[in-house]
């Protein structure tokens, strides 16, 4: 049979973001593939040692429109600890509080993505609408529906009214009732089932093998999750579950991140029941002691590690960041090996790249 | 308390299993912030490391490799985690920018090896595709987190 | 000839009308960092609803009117994006979106960025912000709709 390589990307309606693909398809099956990434590439790990730490924020920020929050947390917990302060509780629940709001944002934003790329465009509206009320919420907290600015070294610079704390907790109550029938589609919905179960299966050996991080490790049965593997306040004091799956496929995925997202709006409720008073934040020095930190922090696709050696001055020496979705778009050859064409928007679609943090 | 405990406990035997493949070096150890510690080893010792903490410690999670240029030596840093952290920092001087490298173990440690060649010019011996990474189709060649 | 050229002056206001009515756009990012393409996104979802406006988000460079770019322009990206381009049949229009596609955004002076999209491809309408919110985007492209009239 002849063999044809199919070029997909880097402009393609499956992606979001520029990356190419070439898969060599004999028949109808995909035999090889590669990948070339560097599209998205700004080269943002020199950028941050031109620029002070606290521009770097705002920098560090853009790495990623849908994870921002995130990476500002992990560098701004790193320098926190080059510093040696300790930060008032209120400022942790805030900032964690943020971080589970993106990761329910990022969760409902893929299976969006996820609907919109097998057919299923129901969803696709269902789960974006149901995203505005999160944006909303980070609006009204932080002034910006994507990238909110809210850590600074130190803690963050917003604060929460009681009032405003009580709406909060009613707009999840209503969040939640959505997330559950999402999660009722997802565990039910014949359709969806058919397209992405026995596809993209990763076995935990190769999940070991490849450190995988994020869900797609929890899908196939690795039970890892930082924020209960890593016990630092405020998660430390909050009960949760880690969902993990054993199928290791896009279903299992799927399942789990779901699963993560009901969670997420359990510990945000459990979080505004127990804000602690006090400041936000507390004052640091412009100038980082010199040493080395390695700081890791769980996004929503996984391990978000980043390594800042500071030389005694105000602008790092070395910022390294290590992204969740380069890690794991290293299985992607062996996922797609011998799927069908149709199968390769599921596959593309459930290791949830996101190439612009992968690139940096 | 109890994971302060257990902590010490495993990397006392990992440090002795260290003291005992690699009896002529040096071997220090420094406690670093955030709950890691890193172990200074010689860029030869550094596969065998690896396969000890990956198979005897079961450190199986490579989280990345770091590179940095201090204008003096280029230093690479292993980062791994399963519980604890543990990173083992090597130094290579500029005129022998070569170290094995770890995917015949670790399939997973290609990209940031791939990444470190690209950024700083290491070449990881073994390595069975070490092309440029995230670099343009009309890249010069230059490495540019570099100081030199 | 004459009545060629005369159905031609006929038919050319309404082809233009059809055009400004329900202007088809394809969005590419150059190398951004996504928050202008899920808001971009946004603008299709049901609480912003471009499409009751007539704007559908199309797959092909060949079927779109309006090239909505965003995110700032890398080496490698540049002659994607001029491809791009080159393959929209006219009459066709670019609209910047995101301060990154505008002027380089954040991440002027990386080595592996050239600036805003206005170095490859002509621009004939910038929105900024960063990232740019779906009113804006929908101002944005009204105002362009208001310039092909």
């Amino acid at each position: 049979m002849t063999k044809i390589i199919v070029p997909i990307g880097p402009q393609h309606p499956l992606l979001k973001e520029p990356v190419s693909f070439q898969l060599t398809v004999e028949g109808e099956h995909v035999t090889e593939s590669a990948m070339r990434l560097g599209y998205v590439h700004r080269g943002i790990e020199r950028l941050c040692q031109e620029r002070t730490y606290v521009q770097n924020i705002h920098l560090l920020e853009r790495i990623c429109g849908i994870c921002s929050h995130v990476h500002t947390t992990t560098f701004c917990q790193g320098v926190e600890a080059l510093l040696g302060v300790k930060l008032p509780s209120r400022a942790l629940y805030l900032r964690a509080l943020l971080c589970e709001l993106e990761r329910i944002h990022s969760h409902l934003l893929w299976l969006g993505v996820l609907a919109l790329n097998i057919g299923f465009d129901t969803i696709f509206m269902y789960a974006w609408r149901d995203r505005e009320v999160v944006l909303d919420i980070m609006e009204d907290l932080s002034g910006g529906r994507v990238s909110h600015a809210v850590n600074i070294v130190g803690g963050v610079r917003f604060d929460l009214t009681d009032d405003r704390r009580v709406t909060l907790l009613r707009q999840l109550n209503g969040l939640e009732e959505q997330v559950r029938i999402l999660l009722g589609v997802v565990e039910h919905e014949q359709t969806l089932q058919a397209r992405t179960r026995n596809v993209g299966r990763l076995s935990l050996e190769q999940i070991r093998r490849y450190c995988v991080v994020g869900p797609v490790a929890r899908a196939s049965g690795l039970d890892v999750d930082l924020r209960r593997d890593m016990p630092r306040p405020p998660y430390d004091g909050l009960t949760f579950q880690v969902p993990v799956r054993q199928e290791g496929d896009v279903w299992a995925r799927t399942l789990v991140r779901m699963l993560e997202t009901v969670e997420s709006v359990h510990l945000c409720r459990q979080m505004l029941d127990l804000l602690p008073p006090g400041p936000v934040s507390t004052r640091v020095s412009r100038r980082v002691p010199a040493g080395e930190v390695v700081s890791r922090t769980e996004a929503p696709r996984g391990e978000v590690v980043y390594y800042i050696r500071s030389d005694g001055s105000d602008k790092p020496a070395r910022v390294k960041v290590r992204t969740p979705t380069l890690t794991n778009l290293i299985t992607l050859p062996s996922q797609l090996e011998n799927v069908n064409m149709a199968d390769v928007s599921v596959v593309l679609s459930g290791v949830d790249l996101c190439i612009a943090c992968a690139d940096r | 308390m109890n994971r302060l405990l257990r902590q010490l406990h495993l990397f006392e035997e990992i440090f002795s299993a260290f003291q005992a493949a690699f009896p002529d070096d040096p071997l220090t150890v420094q406690a670093m912030p955030i709950d890691e510690t890193f172990v200074t080893l010689a860029p030869e010792h550094i596969h065998e490391a690896c396969e000890i903490l990956v198979e005897r410690f079961d450190f199986y999670h490579l989280s990345t490799i770091t590179g940095l240029d201090t204008g003096a030596a280029v230093e690479l840093f292993y980062h791994f985690w399963n519980a604890y952290g543990i990173t083992l920092r090597t130094a290579l001087p500029y005129t022998a920018l070569r170290i094995a490298t770890l995917t015949d173990f670790i399939p997973g440690a290609a990209f940031y090896e791939r990444e470190l060649y690209t950024m700083l010019g290491v070449v990881f011996e073994g390595h069975v595709n070490l092309q440029p990474l995230l670099q343009p189709d009309d890249w010069d060649g230059s490495h540019p987190l570099r100081k030199t | 000839m004459n009545i060629e050229v005369a159905l031609r002056e006929l038919l050319h206001p309404i082809v233009r009308w059809a055009r400004r009515k329900s202007p088809w756009v394809l969005h590419y990012n150059s190398g951004g960092c996504n928050g202008c393409d899920i808001e971009i996104l946004d603008t299709l979802t049901p609480r912003y609803d471009v499409e009751r406006l007539g704007i559908l988000k199309e797959a092909s460079p060949r079927h779109a009117d309006i090239l909505l770019c965003t995110g700032p322009v890398t080496r490698q990206s540049r002659d994607r994006l001029r491809l791009i381009y080159d393959q929209m049949p006219e009459p066709k229009w670019v609209a910047a979106v995101g301060s990154c596609c505008c002027s380089g955004g954040v991440f002027q002076g990386a080595y592996n960025v050239l600036g805003g999209v206005d170095h490859v491809v002509p621009v004939d309408m910038y929105i900024p912000g960063c990232p740019c919110r779906p009113e804006a985007i929908i101002d944005g492209l009204a105002r362009l709709l208001e310039l092909i009239q």
